[in-house]
């Protein structure tokens, strides 16, 4: 999640003043003195920086984003070293901080390689499933007739599907491999994407800036994605962020079930599968990489509703909507 | 009403259809083919060939295709490589063991969520709320199946409570109150999952309908709140809520894989993770058809439903779903 502020700001407001000047030197005159309404980008950010659950989730997820960067300078051990002579060791007992597993593998260092993993799903498929549902529901929205109808009935078919099951089909069928996970995860999340996409697109089809372009001769490719999708990339944000955390779900689950990352490699679902296995031996085992798992979705699933909300005119944050409440409960009780 | 079923029927063939389709080229397209999974290794390539034309393998595949829907037509839902068992034998009871333990966890769900969604619609971010709400939040983050090992430590391992897993204790099988307690957990689990989703829409339902115009109607002609809420709001708050249950109706025969993988409950979804470890096509392919038809089937229910329940709703008229 990055928020340039300056940057894309700029980028957005120059649809109506021509090239901003991103350096502030160059400013002409006229714009210090009547103040520029801040863009869209600075707007979000404000709203949603007034959100603790959102800030709390965004910090949260740096925090996980840091630590799988900087995994190997955290810990001395490798993820993957088996030790026969210090299998089972409990947290704390030895210099391993989590202590290790059934095979003597150092479990902190296992749970900073698998947020890795996890990350890098999580961010690719749901990379892909927009890049996917943009063009499906761009190119069905704005040119609509048959094109629409087909693309729609691919949506619908591809929806009625029952996802997990074919998840694991695929994996069954081409083998355990991360680039097949990521693409049978993003084949099967584009849908709602693309109706997003596609709903967006049957209103701004029809405004007049459409309109001029067409008639100034702006081939539809040029307006599809330079003047529309840029129009509709608010709710597909929104729609992404979320789909990260359904990615580090699917991720687990089918890691879990022994069709997803494999040893040597390491994932939080993983290491679930075999913590179960060992489960009278060491009960604490199980318990880091679910937790792992669980917070790491839940911050992705707040950042996205705090852009969500603060996306939404209507919500002016939790605050001023408790403040209303008081006043209505008051009101309400003078009533009577 | 019936032309609108026609066409909706016509098109749910349709899409049943495509499924069969895909499904078929993906296990197709698999490296090497159902052949080499199927043919034990290590044999003459003279024997392999015989062998491939016992099974039919050796046929181009459009031959092969209307030969395995020419059977699901009939019912037929092939054999399993291993044995040669009939699928469709083995299916059924699967399809009942997942059935009993969605149901519950379904109807434990339903009657929890759907009147605590109500009543947190009628004091919204009030502490009731709250809960529902952070419930909500964990139900939708927690994976499933470390909740149901998280249970298992502690309620079966560490107290005893309940049992680990499987649906009956060794020399129980059939008696309904072992099968209670092994019901438990895997309804605790899975009733979370429905329950993030249910309260969230109930109430989100009942918050759409209490914000129309007759509510404040009713209520300035000075209806009491009760009545307000249960005679007025609920009933039409009810009807995007029962089309949700309707769709989700399919859920309920395939949809506890994981949950039944940590209970080793003998259910479907097990079935078919051991089925695609073991790579047997035929089982995954069958499995994958009669999930999708009940897919489509309960979305058809659900839109019927939907009618129903809604006189304003006129199915198969253009725009006929507005209020």
């Amino acid at each position: 999640m990055s928020i340039d502020n300056t940057g894309l700001s700029g980028a957005l407001s120059s649809q109506s003043t021509g090239p901003a000047p991103l350096d502030p030197k160059p400013v002409p005159p006229a714009d210090s003195v009547v103040k520029r309404p801040p863009g869209p980008w600075v707007m979000l950010w404000k709203k949603f920086s007034r959100n603790p659950f959102a800030m709390g989730g965004l910090i949260v997820l740096l925090f996980f984003i840091i630590i799988a960067f900087l995994a190997p300078l955290l810990t001395p051990y490798d993820p993957a070293a088996i030790d026969l002579m210090n299998a089972n060791l409990g947290p704390g007992a030895t210099d391993h901080l989590l202590g290790t597993d059934e095979l003597g593998r150092d479990i902190f260092a296992r749970l900073l390689y698998s947020a890795r993993i996890s990350l890098l799903i999580g961010f690719s498929v749901a990379l892909a499933s927009v890049v996917i549902g943009s063009v499906i529901g761009a190119i069905s929205g704005y040119f609509g007739g048959w094109v629409d109808t087909v693309f729609m009935r691919i949506v619908d078919v591809m929806s009625s599907v029952p996802t997990l099951f074919l998840n694991i089909l695929v994996m069954a069928i081409f083998g355990t491999q991360i680039k097949y996970m990521i693409l049978i995860l993003a084949l099967t999340s584009w849908m709602s994407i693309a109706r997003l996409v596609r709903g967006n697109f049957l209103q701004l089809r029809e405004m007049q800036y459409v309109e001029a372009a067409k008639a100034i001769g702006v081939s539809n490719w040029d307006i599809i994605f330079r003047h529309l999708l840029r129009n509709a990339s608010f709710p597909i944000i929104v729609n992404a962020t979320l789909m990260v955390g359904g990615a580090i779900l699917s991720e687990s689950a089918l890691s879990y079930l022994g069709l997803g990352i494999q040893a040597p490699a390491t994932s939080w679902g993983l290491m679930l599968s075999n913590a179960q296995e060992f489960m009278l031996i060491d009960p604490l085992q199980a318990l880091y990489p679910g937790l792992c798992i669980l917070v790491v979705v839940l911050a992705v699933n707040f950042i996205g509703d705090g852009i969500r909300d603060a996306l939404d005119p209507r919500q002016q944050g939790i605050k001023s909507r408790r403040r209303l409440d008081k006043w209505r409960k008051t009101y309400s009780k003078s009533e009577n | 009403m019936t032309e609108y079923l026609i066409r909706r029927i016509a098109q749910s063939v349709v899409v049943i259809f495509l499924i069969t389709i895909v499904t078929f080229l993906l296990i197709h397209a698999a490296p090497g083919g159902p052949t080499q999974m199927m043919l034990s290794p290590g044999l003459t390539p003279e024997v392999m060939e015989q062998q491939a034309k016992n099974l039919g393998l050796d046929k181009p595949l459009p031959v092969q295709y209307l030969k395995w829907v020419g059977g699901l037509l009939q019912g037929d839902l092939g054999y399993t490589f291993k044995n040669h068992l009939p699928i469709g034998e083995l299916i059924w009871p699967r399809i009942g063991k997942t059935f009993i333990l969605m149901g519950s966890a379904w109807l434990v769900s339903i009657l929890i969520a759907i009147p605590w969604g109500i009543y947190n619609s009628t004091k919204v971010y009030g502490l009731s709320d709250q809960t529902a709400s952070f419930i909500s939040y964990l139900g939708f983050a927690m994976p499933t199946f470390w909740f149901g090992i998280m249970l298992q430590q502690y309620f079966s391992l560490k107290l005893d409570w309940f049992p680990l897993s499987d649906m009956y204790s060794r020399g129980h099988e059939g008696e309904i109150g072992d099968l209670f307690m092994h019901l438990v957990l895997p309804v605790t689990v899975l009733s979370l999952g429905f329950l993030a989703s249910y309260m969230k829409y109930a109430r989100a339902s009942m918050l759409e309908v209490l914000d129309q115009d007759y509510i404040r109607t009713a209520r300035a002609k000075g209806v009491v709140e009760r009545k307000v809420v249960f005679r007025h709001a609920l009933r039409n708050a009810l009807i995007p809520i029962i089309t949700l249950l309707g769709m989700d109706l399919p859920i309920l025969v395939g949809g506890a894989v994981l949950t039944e993988n940590v209970f080793n409950w003998p259910g479907m979804g097990r079935w078919y993770v051991e089925m695609a470890i073991s790579r047997e096509y035929s089982v995954l392919m069958a499995i994958t058809i009669v999930t999708a038809v009940m897919v489509v089937i309960g979305n058809l229910l659900a839109d019927i439903l939907y009618s129903v329940v809604d006189p304003r709703v006129k199915l198969g008229k253009q725009g006929g779903k507005t209020a």
